[in-house]
């Protein structure tokens, strides 16, 4: 038992704690997945009024195993016109990718894989990476479907990066510091969702649009075109997409909480539990939303994303900046 | 398979995708096949293939005795199955001078106007699918519409085709407390609809999807034969029932719902208000539901004198309509039926020019066809 | 420590770059272009500017690389040359 507590001095190693953080990151996040797509199965299906899944498992509990196992199993299918080379790497870097930016973030003051001084501007830097490889699973089935759904989706993508920034400078400006740490620790008296208030609900807008959830699920709009960008692809590959796109969700709620509803402050309860507590509360109203709301046309979409969110957030960076000359 | 005629002869101009939203799909209410021309996301052309459910249904009525055929006209628009039993009943006793009695006629209008709020609610709920809203709508409207059936179901002992309107009368009386459970499912009903009514109207993201969309002008709809819900919502005050009057709906009080935009909000807003046109009409027949016999005499064997009869009824799609020819035997010699669906598909390319995929889908929804009845 | 690092890093750069030039596929190149520019980023944090780096990623894989998939993707190509 010691000997195993002496080896936790490793730990201050950069490189061990890169490795160790991030498999239990990986780890944790895989389990968060299966865990959180039940809850909005079950939670949707309320919604709904009617029960969610209950036969596999005591409440359905097992059905996301059960759904796993179904995709792991179902035949992959190649289109014989498509790009192989990019056709199988798109769904690799996409799930890759959407990982990446959980190693900068803080669940409590010292539980942070690596505490970058530009922590924020990594995970603003790899999300915008993530039009990438939509774009290539858009391109490589040489399918018009999986086109028209990729052109949408990356339309989307690139559409809420620039309000997202300019929110994001906003908050900035009232750290003076870039590292997630340092953004959090200044919520301590305030949370930022008060003097922030206009940036608050642009980064609101631009996250539900990073997590392609409805009302911006545009890229696979079921009832347009079958399934969008995911057409053609089919068994593991359609999982890994799909739980990639889940990822960003489960990043775009855990970013509102960091940055804007005060990270690991609470009164009680340890710091990690309280980080997990309000993105869990985050990410039911982002399944809230889901179950109520119809979808937006993209070119309203586009709309929104240009002409709306960034004069607002530009109104609010003007705002904070002289607010903060004046009041010191 | 079909041949694309159109477009195999017709240069496709440059720079344009032709996809095809295929017989399988999520979202074609039923089997329809559209092939649509875009430009980026611009729908330039649209060309609807039907057929694929068609089950050779006039055909089958020529080798058919009169009565055979009644079970068989429940299949055409399945989800308003009591209006085809209607019209075809409606015909053979014109055709052959049957005076059905005061309380078949009371309890005809109550189930066709019990069937019409039906089928309004599956269309709400069906366009809410449509226009994005994953099933929550439909879970909603069908509920409700599951009280209905469930009247049904103790009326004729099926939930969508029932069979029971006949030649001459119905199928059996009505049973013990049918009308309390009416006038309870109708009290639920009526609070319900406002409740969907505002889900859907004050919705911002919801009139920005349906308003100013699939435009359809008034002269653009009477030229192209729109009739039901399609017509009403550009503007024109026609309904059968008041037109050519059937059964005794001239002794009630209703108003006919129309709005002037044409637009895809408008023909939603006539099936929400139609509802409660509806439901004040069942109140009134059961009001004054007389008693007495159901069926009158009519010989064994129906065989009407030489003749034509075409007779139409207000179906929830529109005019749904049966010319019916007979040569003195038991069988007719020739069924035909005007389809209110068929007629408004056909709108369907006029009305979706220069609009985006989503709104051809949208429009398609607020059309509403249901592929019995338009392929047959 | 670090000539390990340069050295790693070089050879990914170099490697993509001749990929992007020698590429037939334009899609494969702008995708090897994007390998480059992630390279060079890390060139950066190598250096320690760690603020250059993320503003390249950021930028350059971010946007510049989106543009020219846009662009390759959307416009009209002969029919003989291979996609």
């Amino acid at each position: 038992m010691e000997y195993l507590l002496s080896l936790l001095v490793y730990l201050s190693n950069p490189w061990v704690k890169g490795l160790v953080g991030g498999i239990g990151l990986a780890l944790a996040i895989a389990g968060s997945i299966v865990l959180l797509l039940w809850v909005e199965r079950k939670f949707i299906g309320r919604l709904q009024h009617r029960y969610g899944p209950n036969r596999v498992g005591k409440f359905g509990i097992l059905q996301l195993v059960v759904d796993g196992i179904k995709l792991l199993t179902k035949e992959d299918i190649i289109p014989d016109a498509a790009d192989k080379t990019v056709f199988k790497l798109a769904p690799i870097i996409g799930f890759a990718i959407a990982f990446l930016p959980f190693l900068a973030i803080p669940f409590s003051e010292t539980m942070i894989v690596s505490d970058l001084n530009v922590g924020i501007l990594f995970i603003l830097a790899v999300s915008s990476m993530a039009v990438v490889p939509t774009l290539m699973a858009g391109w490589s089935p040489n399918n018009k479907y999986n086109l028209l759904g990729g052109m949408r989706a990356a339309a989307l993508m690139i559409s809420y990066e620039v309000p997202m920034g300019l929110a994001i400078i906003g908050v900035v400006m009232l750290t003076d510091s870039m590292s997630m740490v340092e953004i959090v620790k200044a919520q301590e008296k305030i949370w930022f969702i008060f003097p922030q208030a206009l940036g608050f609900v642009v980064f609101v807008v631009a996250a539900f649009m990073e997590a392609a959830r409805l009302p911006f699920d545009l890229p696979e709009a079921e009832s347009e075109i079958v399934q969008g960008w995911t057409t053609e692809f089919s068994g593991m590959k359609f999982a890994m997409l799909l739980f990639a796109e889940y990822i960003h969700s489960i990043l775009a709620s855990l970013l509102i909480v960091i940055l804007f509803l005060g990270g690991w402050h609470g009164p009680i309860l340890p710091a990690p539990i309280w980080i997990l507590i309000k993105t869990f509360i985050v990410m039911l109203i982002l399944m809230w939303m889901r179950a109520t709301v119809p979808r937006v046309r993209i070119d309203q979409l586009l709309n929104v994303g240009w002409k709306v969110l960034i004069p607002l957030a530009m109104i609010n960076i003007a705002f904070t900046g002289t607010a903060r000359v004046i009041l010191g | 398979m079909m041949p694309l005629r159109k477009f195999e002869y017709e240069e496709i101009g440059e720079g344009r995708l032709v996809i095809n939203l295929g017989p399988q799909h999520p979202s074609t209410h039923g089997v329809l096949r559209l092939i649509a021309e875009l430009d980026g996301e611009r729908v330039k052309k649209v060309l609807p293939i039907i057929g694929y459910l068609h089950r050779g249904f006039e055909k089958i009525a020529e080798n058919r005795n009169y009565p055979m055929i009644v079970p068989l006209t429940d299949r055409l628009d399945y989800l308003s199955a009591m209006s085809n039993n209607m019209v075809y009943c409606q015909a053979i006793e014109e055709l052959m001078n049957i005076k059905i009695s005061e309380r078949t006629e009371y309890i005809r209008v109550i189930v066709l106007e019990l069937q019409r709020i039906a089928s309004h609610l599956a269309s709400v709920g069906f366009f809410g699918n449509d226009v994005g809203v994953t099933f929550t709508a439909m879970m909603y409207t069908f509920r409700e519409r599951e009280l209905i059936i469930n009247l049904f179901e103790t009326l004729s002992g099926a939930r969508l085709t029932y069979n029971y309107i006949r030649i001459g009368g119905l199928r059996e009386d009505l049973p013990k407390g049918f009308e309390n459970n009416v006038l309870q499912s109708i009290d639920i009903i009526e609070k319900k609809v406002d409740e969907y009514e505002e889900f859907f109207s004050e919705n911002e993201i919801f009139r920005r999807r349906t308003q100013g969309i699939g435009v359809l002008k008034l002269k653009d709809a009477i030229n192209l034969g729109a009739t039901g819900p399609v017509l009403r919502g550009s503007g024109l005050k026609s309904d059968v029932r008041v037109t050519d009057p059937y059964t005794i709906y001239d002794r009630f009080d209703w108003d006919i719902i129309t709005e002037k935009k044409g637009d895809c909000f408008a023909r939603y807003n006539i099936w929400i208000n139609e509802i409660r046109q509806s439901i004040s009409i069942v109140r009134q027949a059961l009001n004054g539901l007389p008693k007495g016999e159901i069926n009158v005499k009519i010989p064994r064997v129906i065989k009407p004198e030489p003749g034509e009869v075409y007779s139409k009824i207000e179906s929830p799609r529109g005019e749904l309509a049966m010319n019916v020819i007979s040569d003195g035997t038991p069988k007719p010699y020739r069924l035909k039926i005007r389809s209110p669906a068929f007629c408004n598909l056909s709108l369907l390319p006029t009305i979706s020019e220069e609009g985006l995929i989503a709104d051809l889908i949208a429009t398609l929804g607020s059309i509403d066809p249901v592929f019995g009845e338009v392929d047959r | 420590m670090e000539i390990i690092a340069f050295g790693v890093i070089s050879f990914i750069i170099l490697l993509a770059s001749i990929g992007m030039v020698a590429s037939k596929n334009m899609v494969h190149s702008a995708l090897s272009l994007a390998v480059a520019f992630i390279g060079i980023a890390a060139l950066f944090i190598s250096l320690e500017a760690e603020f250059l780096a993320m503003i390249q990623v950021l930028i350059y894989a971010g946007a510049v690389v989106v543009l020219m998939l846009f662009a390759v993707m959307l416009t009209k190509r002969d029919r003989e040359s291979p996609r």
